[in-house]
């Protein structure tokens, strides 16, 4: 034992253990995001049951999303009488929230009987009140039945198909077309204004805005029109259902996104179904208080701000970074330049939401309004929290990390290099530029690497700056600029706390607080490994650092 | 500069060690030549065959020691690479060499001039040559004691009396041609003697060559062929 | 020529005796160094040097380490104006005018006199880079321009039949010794008066080493070569004339046989020789 213990192969065990212990943790974590986020997809199948209610016996039709042992006693304090000790329950999704005023609802599995899925139970998602589970009686076109019985199924599959189509069109308009022609309108109504702040009263131009303007209103109408004669179309069919209580409801095929048989699809079906919905979460934009559809805009929100934030923090910090190590004098001032730069990555992150509401958005961003955008006032511009603002307060936030590492990636150069530039006649700027810093390139990346990896997952700080739980347009579009940084943004950390805290439907949230997790860590994975790769190649290009 | 400086305090101990061994062997190689020619002087006068075989005999030792001072003159050049008064020790060392084994090879020719004098030679003939002899075998004497002591004043007398031996020689040869010319019976003698005399002049010459090499090691001056006077105004230039 | 005077091409009457064929008064010196103090800090470095250094001849510095030899090199660029608390007095005159005058540009200066170090320190770019650097410095970036010279300057250096497939290559793909002679290509490229070589071989095999000695064999007929190295016997192979630097101090200064076979001062022998003082 003791020969054992002077042998020094304790310290490998002990290291080895701490390195497995973390490496279980992280595996764990990504582990039980995957399984509990990316489950959500799979279309279970529907049971239906009869139920012993503590106030007769009903029929339950539902996919079961959950299960767990409770104390009897638990429950009877609830004032359900149970027997024995511990009862295990199922949490049932029941769907047809407008008919039985909740989604979910628990239920005694002892209190199950004749527990059945038959193959015609039909699943509708809808674009209002939730999922819709029920048996398919018959479709109407204009309120006349044209289809019954089996027949009704395949009959509804392509109405439907019609239906969506038109949807699609209808989206288009009112999203593209009619969005250009409201840019529009508002630009000529922000130049009319400036015209009036600058006491222009040119009638030329006043006539020619209200020309164009005229041309405008015409387009708009002409496209209310289509919308109008669109919808009418979309609303044209409608199919009846009957519901697990036995009422029979009306549905117009406009509310309705998709329709399924989960009891009859076979495996491959099971498959090709989970990843259109997984491609449905990524793309889509989110429905419903943020429970249903999907998570593209803050997918977005969140590459794109992590994308300005990275174009702003690089050069700022590398020039600083420079400054301090190439040009500064080595003094008391600049090591206390260099400490303060440390602490500023300790500070939490909430204090520069802070500092950025009130610094960039009331301060700057006010002044920016009055100075460029007089006209739009009262209505702020850059005065209000945007895009441009979350991401130079992120830049701020995760500039301290690319001056340390850019600082030390300068500090590796040999002096050597340095004196052979100079040597032949280069001026130190010359050799910093030709030289120096694209050999220090590969820790530049370094340091955005680190600063991407913090600004991505950082959140706080965003609620106060711009980030908001559904933004009406992406930051990017094609009316000019293009890029419009003064829009509010989502984003997968707020959207995580979002539909986690904030949403009214907490079980219907919660699977999708998993999947949009495991969509937040898979992008930081992906721009992580982007800039790895870049520094990789950088690397192999300026790899005397290594030799030297 | 003393003696000791020259094999002393060098970083490597094992280069004082190579130095000083060269220099020992130098001496001792020089010893001997000394002992060989007083020997055959001694065999020559005294007519002592006896005498004159051993000189004959020891010849070898010399030729023995030039090539192994040779070898380790050479070694010390491909090993050491010596630079300044050791590069000049060496190649004092390496041109010494030869005029020793030269002056060998005199000691030799007179003793074999000793085994061919006939008994009855008579005393006259050797007096004149045995003083000569005699100075010459102090000259190789002081010749190897300035440069066991790097002593530049001694060599700087021994070149001075290169001359004397000179002049002393040409004045033997004419007694001798006197003495050849009254009895032509004493032909013969007065040939080996005349040998004999030749001999210790080339000696005296060898000796005066180690000298110049010994002031090129010690003065770092090149002190061949040039006037007597210049020698001594180079070589007592201060450094 | 008087035919008696020449026995197998070789003139008798030239042959010399004691003196040495190399004579400092004769030179045409490129720099001279005047009193020149150099500290850092507190610490003297250089203590009232003067000398000259001919054009067109290979001199070498030798000493022990910490003796200022670099330092001195690094004046001849004023390399020495990079690291902080150097104060220097006296006076460097290259080709006659002081290079410490405010009206030097020392970026012109280093043009004129280029500097070679101890560690080969290609920069991570290409060979054809590396040797167009400083050109591309001076703004010449034809593409003729700079082939000619990449091409005359690797020549120069005797390293272009060694690279000449691999212009492309990345240069710290080269082998020590022929990195260092690229960096000697690529100091040659810009036409420098003088050639500054900090201990140009010490980090390299003896081959290699042989390979820069006879290349700075080639130089001297168009550069003024100064050399600092710890190799005695390299300075002795390669120099014309030798100085030898002893705590900040120029001990002596001649021409090298002489210095390496009679040295006039005890200092010299005794460091030349192998001996502590």
């Amino acid at each position: 034992m003791k020969h054992w213990w002077n042998s020094g192969e304790p310290w490998i065990w002990l290291t080895a253990a701490s390195v497995t212990v973390s490496i279980l943790a992280v595996v764990s974590l990504l582990l039980l995001i995957i399984w509990q986020g990316l489950g959500h997809f799979w279309p279970a199948s529907v049971m239906e049951a009869e139920y012993q209610d503590h106030d007769g016996k009903i029929t339950v039709l539902g996919e079961v999303r959950g299960e767990e042992v409770v104390p009897a006693s638990r429950l009877q304090e609830m004032g359900i009488v149970v027997k024995g000790d511990l009862v295990t329950r199922y949490l049932l999704k029941t769907g047809n929230r407008e008919i039985l005023g909740m989604d979910f609802r628990w239920v005694l599995a002892e209190n199950l009987q004749q527990q059945r899925y038959p193959k015609e139970v039909i699943v509708i998602e809808r674009r209002e009140w939730g999922n819709f589970y029920g048996y398919l009686q018959a479709v109407k076109e204009e309120g006349k039945v044209v289809s019954e019985g089996p027949e009704a199924w395949v009959e509804l599959q392509t109405r439907l198909d019609r239906t969506l189509t038109l949807y699609e069109e209808i989206r288009n308009i009112s999203k593209y077309d009619i969005g250009k022609v409201n840019h529009g309108l508002e630009q000529l109504r922000l130049v009319q204004r400036r015209l009036e702040l600058n006491n222009d009263t040119d009638p030329a131009k006043q006539q020619q805005l209200a020309d164009e303007r005229v041309v405008l209103q015409a387009r708009f109408e002409e496209l209310n029109q289509q919308l109008a004669n669109l919808y009418q179309a979309v609303n044209r069919d409608s199919f009846s259902a009957k519901v697990m209580d036995g009422r029979v409801v009306d549905i117009s095929l406009a509310n309705v996104v998709k329709v399924y048989r989960p009891n009859s699809l076979s495996g491959p079906e099971k498959l090709g179904f989970y990843v259109m919905k997984f491609w449905e979460f990524v793309s889509d934009e989110p429905r419903e208080a943020n429970t249903e559809g999907g998570i593209f805009p803050a997918i977005f929100g969140t590459v794109i701000m992590v994308l300005i934030m990275s174009v702003m923090v690089t050069p700022f910090g590398v020039i600083a970074a420079v400054y301090l190590h190439e040009y500064a004098k080595q003094n008391f001032l600049t090591r206390t330049i260099r400490v303060a730069v440390n602490n500023l990555a300790g500070i939490p992150s909430i204090v520069y939401g802070v500092f950025g509401l009130g610094f960039f958005v009331y301060f700057i961003g006010a002044k920016i309004d009055l100075w460029f955008f007089p006209e739009a006032l009262p209505a702020p511009t850059f005065g209000t929290p945007g895009l441009l603002w979350a991401s130079i307060t992120l830049a701020l936030l995760t500039l301290p990390v690319v001056i340390v590492s850019t600082e030390e990636g300068l500090a590796r150069i040999p002096k050597s290099i340095r004196e052979g530039s100079l040597a032949l006649g280069a001026t130190k700027a010359e050799t910093l530029w030709r030289t120096v810093i694209p050999m220090a390139s590969p820790a530049i990346m370094t340091g955005l690497i680190l600063a991407i990896a913090r600004a991505a997952g950082e959140v706080a700080p965003l609620m106060l700056v711009g980030v908001v739980k559904l933004a009406p347009a992406l930051a990017i579009d094609n009316n000019t600029p293009f890029l419009h940084l003064d829009r509010k943004f989502m984003h997968l950390g707020f959207h995580i706390y979002d539909v986690g805290f904030q949403s009214p439907n907490v079980e219907a949230g919660r699977p999708l607080v998993y999947a949009t997790a495991f969509l937040l860590v898979t992008v930081i994975v992906v721009l992580n490994l982007a800039a790895i790769w870049i520094r990789n190649q950088l690397r192999e290009k300026y790899k005397a650092l290594e030799t030297a | 500069m003393n003696e000791e400086e020259f094999t002393q305090h060098h970083i490597s101990q094992q280069f004082n060690l190579e130095l000083r061994e060269l220099r020992n062997q130098v001496l001792s190689m020089g010893g001997l030549v000394e002992e060989q020619l007083s020997n055959a002087l001694i065999a020559l006068t005294n007519n002592d065959q006896q005498l004159a075989k051993r000189v004959y005999a020891n010849d070898y030792k010399i030729n023995a020691l030039e090539v192994a001072i040779d070898e380790e003159s050479t070694r010390i050049l491909a090993r050491r690479q010596p630079t300044a008064s050791d590069l000049r020790l060496v190649m004092a060392v390496i041109k010494t060499i030869p005029d020793l084994e030269r002056i060998g090879d005199q000691a030799e020719r007179i003793a074999h001039m000793a085994l061919q004098m006939p008994n009855e030679t008579q005393a006259k003939h050797f007096v004149t040559i045995n003083h000569l002899g005699e100075k010459v075998r102090q000259m190789l004497h002081d010749a190897l004691d300035a440069f066991a002591r790097l002593d530049v004043e001694v060599a700087l007398q021994v070149m001075r009396e290169d001359h004397k031996i000179d002049h002393e020689s040409d004045s033997i040869y004419r007694q001798l041609i006197t003495y050849m010319m009254e009895d032509p019976r004493a032909i013969p003698i007065a040939l080996n003697i005349m040998w004999s005399a030749r001999a210790l002049e080339r000696i005296a010459a060898h000796s005066c060559n180690i000298c110049e090499y010994l002031i090129y090691f010690v003065k770092g001056k090149d002190v061949r062929h040039i006037s007597l006077e210049q020698v001594e105004k180079q070589a007592r230039q201060p450094r | 020529m008087n035919n008696s005077t020449l026995t197998h091409g070789i003139d008798i009457a030239q042959l010399g005796r004691g003196e040495a064929t190399l004579c400092l008064d004769d030179e045409h010196l490129c720099i001279v160094v005047k009193n020149l103090n150099l500290y850092y800090g507190d610490k003297q470095a250089l203590k009232d040097v003067n000398m000259g250094i001919p054009s067109r001849r290979v001199t070498a510095y030798i000493g022990p380490s910490g003796c200022g030899k670099s330092t001195l090199l690094r004046c001849f660029n004023r390399m020495n104006d990079l690291t902080d608390d150097v104060h220097i007095d006296g006076e460097i005159l290259l080709d006659g005018n002081d290079i410490h005058r405010p009206s030097v540009n020392v970026a012109d200066l280093r043009r004129r006199v280029g500097m070679v170090f101890q560690k080969p320190n290609p920069f991570p770019k290409s060979v054809y880079e590396n040797v167009a650097y400083g050109l591309r410095l001076q703004g010449i970036n034809s593409r003729r321009v700079l082939d000619e010279v990449v091409e005359k300057s690797l020549k120069g250096a005797a390293l272009w039949d060694e690279v000449k497939d691999r212009l492309y290559d990345n240069a710290l793909g080269l082998s020590g010794g022929q990195q260092q002679r690229l960096v000697i290509a690529r100091a040659i490229a810009i036409e420098p008066e003088v050639l500054l070589l900090d201990e140009p071989a010490s980090a390299l095999d003896p081959i290699s080493t042989l390979k820069i000695e006879e290349l700075i064999n080639e130089l001297k007929t168009e550069y003024t070569i100064v050399i600092v190295t710890h190799n005695m016997q390299q300075a002795a192979r390669v120099s014309d004339y030798t100085a030898f630097m002893y705590l900040g101090e120029l001990i002596e200064f001649g021409d090298t046989s002489s210095l390496f076979t009679n040295p006039a001062k005890k200092q010299t022998e005794d460091y030349i020789t192998g001996r502590y003082g």
